[in-house]
């Protein structure tokens, strides 16, 4: 395989190396100057361009999708009811499930008639894709704003129903809580009759 | 012994293991090169320390669920992945994308176009010795990854749209972060250019080296900026159109030698035609009100018809198809990605014998080898 | 106090202030080069970082003294040695300021006033090689013996434009004690310009400055410690304070080369067109001469730093093309013509 032989004629400015090393030299000296004025300022973030973790951390988007969280209603009743679809769409199958019946005294706690037993996260396998929360059909699980999240023992990397709650309960006092997701406008969908329940079907055929 | 070693057997040479972790960033993988002094006289490849068995895992998941792998290929620009798997998708089942989606499918292609390209730019520069325009211009990546963030909530891999179309409008401060993006990018590349193009060290260092001829770039499989620094004006946007990109205006820049140098000139300007695209792009979506669809109309369980598809588009690296294979159900049979720094690589071998080590990085450097899209 | 106690005095300064300014100088590196990328250096280590050199050297002591399995025992050791051994030796013959009067005793600012002071600089000065290569071997390494050869043949190919430029310097102040050129650059010549070797050698300077670039190592001619190619050139397999020996020796390498350049092209310590010994008393004056010297040398302490943050390597073909083909004839040019001059009594 032959190789193209390459020749290039350098201009006069380009052969004598000088010119253009002090143009670039006078480009760095710019910065230079600009950012040591602004390193003097008082304050952790000086430089606008560099954040000095962890005394100034950046503003997170509230769509960031972070660590889990699962959700109450405003009842504080927990929305999950252990229906299996996030662990189901998850495509790292890292998320386990247990499903239980709510029994007659614990109606506060539970929003709906089965709840989680057990609720766990493995967060070493999850690639934070925001399925299961695109997915459930409660807005119950919600990825948040966490991202701090090594530790030091690989067991307490898997969240269970306990910590995933209290992430909630964290991200509500602090205000950090996510709008539920919007619905997308589909292409060629026909406006939905809104649907009629049970008994308005029955004095309608009554009527009839 | 392998062909390399057989065809240097004569000669007197020293083994240099430029090995799967080495401090020029490239991913993992490894160039033995045999050298004699400092001309390298042939190099044994090895690839595969990041294969994850990315195709088969395609076979055990649904076609919803393979959107967040296909980020994980080439890893510098997750969008473009994201979008040529949903068009092969959407086109063995016959869907038809609505023109809002197609619109921020676009800015965000070209958005992560932008990004693959200030990488390999930086990157280049560190490798020679230039460490400062890499800080200058990742600046500004930063900025590109606060739009991602805004829009879907993932900086790097953003599961970005479904089968169908998208799955969210550009948030309402696109318009203010895109003018500022511009204005950055503008002054990035500028000083780019300043510090670096007419620099005759760096001309020096990347003009002439590893140059190879319009005719052999198209033997090995090249395709992308690499094959367009040889001459051959091949762009998917403009020969084989896809989505909207027939009704944009923006130009194909070209070499003329296919050296490290044309490589680098290639990608600069590229970036900014890839500006010019996004602005078009987005004066069409502004016209466009806020109740038209996003989405087609896909059933919940997306089980395309039997048959066969291959679908490819100009990725940042160059052609990256996806052949899919589906025998009815809801998981595919067989996905098969074609990675474009695959077929580069293999010509890696040619392109430096005779040349020097430094050369070598530089050649590295220059052909954007990523290792995830390399081994999948 | 008799000589010798000023001599040893003197002995013991120079080599803590040249250890003092290598120090510093890793904090100048690497606070100048972030602010110049748009981000801050050190800054949590003391008021603007000014510890982390404390910080820098601590640790290196501390840490654990390997060596690889089948280095050679005593060369792995003896090339750092060597290295800084030479580093401070060649700062002996510099001088750092004019005279001081301590007591009515008149102590010239100089280690040793040798009559053949710039070619003990240069003699000490290509020892450095040896550093190298040795601790190249050493390591039995092929990064290791690679950046070893390199930095053999470039260290010694940039010391003939570097002689070619010193012995233009020589000619146009018949001496070859540095004191003595220092002492003759003050006043003027030509009515208005002062009388340094910037002025009246330009073109030397310019050969000089960029050999003493390659013989420092520095970026553009940094091929020896690549980092990005052969990961870290010679000094792969070192660690702990053998590495601080290498990295030290280096900075003090750096410190003598600006102090010559200093020395022989930009005046030493006098001022423009200002005689400070005219308005100070002598003590006064002997510390004004070496405040305005370490002044200078700061400047081109910083050019170093500066030109490194801001262009390209070299490829090891073209430097050397650079040294044989550009610089050594561009010296010979510089030769004859400061001869011409000089025969027509300019």
């Amino acid at each position: 395989m032959a190789k193209p032989i390459v020749q290039r004629k350098y201009t006069l400015s380009e052969r004598i190396y000088l010119v253009e090393i002090i143009k670039g030299l006078g480009l760095t000296w710019k910065h230079f100057i600009f950012n040591f004025k602004a390193s003097l300022k008082p304050g952790p973030h000086t430089v606008p361009t560099c954040w000095q973790y962890p005394w100034d951390r950046r503003e997170i988007a509230p769509i960031f999708r972070g660590e889990h969280m699962l959700s109450l209603d405003d009842k504080g009743r927990e929305k999950c009811i252990a229906c299996g679809m996030c662990a189901r769409i998850c495509p790292a199958q890292c998320i386990t499930v247990k499903k239980g019946k709510v029994k007659e005294g614990e109606e506060e706690k539970y929003a709906g008639k089965f709840y989680p037993v057990s609720f766990e996260i493995d967060l070493l396998r999850c690639i934070f894709c925001g399925f299961c929360e695109e997915t459930c059909p409660k807005n119950a699980i919600v990825l948040g704003q966490g991202y701090e999240l090594a530790q030091y023992e690989s067991k307490e990397c898997v969240l269970t129903k306990d910590k995933l709650i209290e992430n909630y309960r964290s991200a509500l006092e602090s205000g950090n809580l996510k709008p539920p997701r919007k619905k997308v406008p589909v292409a060629g969908a026909k406006e939905k009759k809104p649907a009629k329940s049970k008994v308005q079907k029955k004095t309608e055929a009554q009527e009839a | 012994m392998g062909p390399v070693k057989q065809r240097i057997a004569n000669e007197d040479y020293v083994t240099i293991n430029v090995g799967p972790s080495h401090p020029a960033m490239h991913g993992t993988l490894r160039a033995i090169a045999y050298v004699s002094g400092e001309t390298v006289l042939g190099t044994d490849l090895e690839i595969g320390y990041l294969h994850r068995g990315v195709e088969k895992l395609g076979e055990n998941l649904t076609y919803h669920q393979f959107i967040p792998i296909t980020d994980r290929l080439n890893y510098c620009s997750a969008i473009a992945n994201n979008v040529s798997y949903e068009m092969a998708v959407e086109k063995l089942m016959g869907l038809e994308v609505p023109e809002k989606a197609q619109l921020i499918r676009i800015i965000m292609t070209e958005l992560s176009r932008i990004a693959d390209h200030i990488v390999l730019v930086g990157i280049l520069g560190v490798d020679l010795g230039a460490f400062t325009p890499f800080f200058y211009l990742f600046i500004q990546r930063e900025e590109i990854y606060e739009i991602f963030e805004w829009y879907n909530g993932a900086r790097l891999t953003n599961t970005f749209g479904r089968i169908g179309g998208v799955e969210a409008p550009l948030p309402e401060d696109f318009e203010e972060r895109w003018s500022k993006l511009k204005k950055g990018l503008d002054k990035a590349i500028g000083e780019t250019d300043k510090l670096l193009t007419h620099n005759r060290i760096w001309m020096d260092r990347t003009i002439g080296v590893t140059p190879i001829s319009a005719d052999d770039a198209l033997n090995w499989g090249f395709t992308g900026p690499c094959l367009r620094a040889c001459g051959v004006k091949r762009d998917l946007r403009k020969d084989e159109p896809y989505s909207l990109y027939h009704q944009f205006d923006f130009e194909i820049p070209t070499g003329k030698h296919g050296d490290v140098f044309d490589r680098y000139m290639v990608r600069m300007i590229e970036m900014r035609e890839s500006v010019k695209i996004i602005d078009q792009a987005f004066a069409m979506y502004k016209e466009l009100g806020p109740d038209e669809p996003l989405m087609a109309k896909v059933p919940k369980i997306i089980r395309p018809p039997e048959g066969e598809v291959y679908h490819a588009i100009e990725s940042p690296n160059g052609e990256l198809g996806f052949y899919i294979k589906s025998d009815g159900t809801d998981k595919p049979y067989r996905i098969k990605i074609r990675p474009p720094c695959y077929m580069i690589f293999q010509a890696f071998d040619e392109l430096i014998q005779g040349e020097m080590i430094s050369d070598l990085i530089a050649c590295l450097s220059s052909l954007n080898i990523i290792a995830g899209e390399l081994d999948r | 106090m008799n000589d010798w106690t000023i001599a040893i005095i003197k002995v013991v300064f120079i080599w803590s202030w040249t250890l003092l300014i290598a120090t510093i100088m890793t904090w100048v590196e690497r606070r100048g080069s972030a602010l110049i990328q748009d981000r801050l250096g050190p800054n949590i280590a003391g008021p603007f970082g000014l510890f982390q050199p404390l910080a820098d050297g601590i640790k290196l002591f501390t840490k654990e003294e390997f060596a690889p399995k089948h280095a050679h025992k005593i060369l792995f050791t003896l090339g750092p040695v060597l290295f800084a051994v030479q580093a401070f030796s060649a700062y002996a013959v510099i001088p750092f300021g004019d005279k001081i009067v301590i007591n009515a005793k008149e102590i010239v600012l100089q280690v040793a006033d040798v009559n053949i002071g710039f070619l003990f600089v240069l003699a000490v000065g290509s020892l450095a090689v040896y550093g190298f290569v040795v601790g190249g071997w050493g390591s039995n390494n092929k990064y290791s013996l690679l950046g070893g050869l390199r930095a053999t043949a470039q260290l010694l190919s940039y010391e003939v434009p570097l002689g070619l430029a010193m012995l233009a310097v020589c000619m146009t102040y018949s001496s070859f004690s540095l004191r003595e050129i220092s002492l003759d650059q003050a006043g003027t010549f030509l009515g208005f310009l002062p009388n340094w070797g910037f002025f009246k050698q330009p073109l030397g300077f310019l050969v000089f400055l960029v050999a003493a670039f390659a013989e420092a190592n520095r970026v553009p001619f940094d091929l020896p410690e690549a980092e990005s190619e052969l990961v870290a050139g010679y000094h792969t397999e070192y660690g702990g304070m053998r590495l601080g020996l290498y990295l030290f020796g280096e900075y003090v390498n750096l410190y003598t080369l600006s102090a010559l350049m200093v020395t022989i092209y930009f005046g030493a310590w006098h001022l423009p067109y200002i005689d400070m010994s005219a308005y100070l008393s002598p003590f006064a004056y002997g510390i004004a001469s070496f405040v305005v010297f370490f002044l200078k040398c700061a400047f081109f302490l910083w050019l170093f730093v500066w030109v490194r943050w801001t262009i390209p390597r070299f490829r090891f073909d073209q430097l050397m093309g650079l040294g044989w083909k550009s610089l050594i004839p561009l010296g010979l040019l510089n030769l004859f013509v400061t001869a011409f001059f000089i025969q027509i009594s300019l």
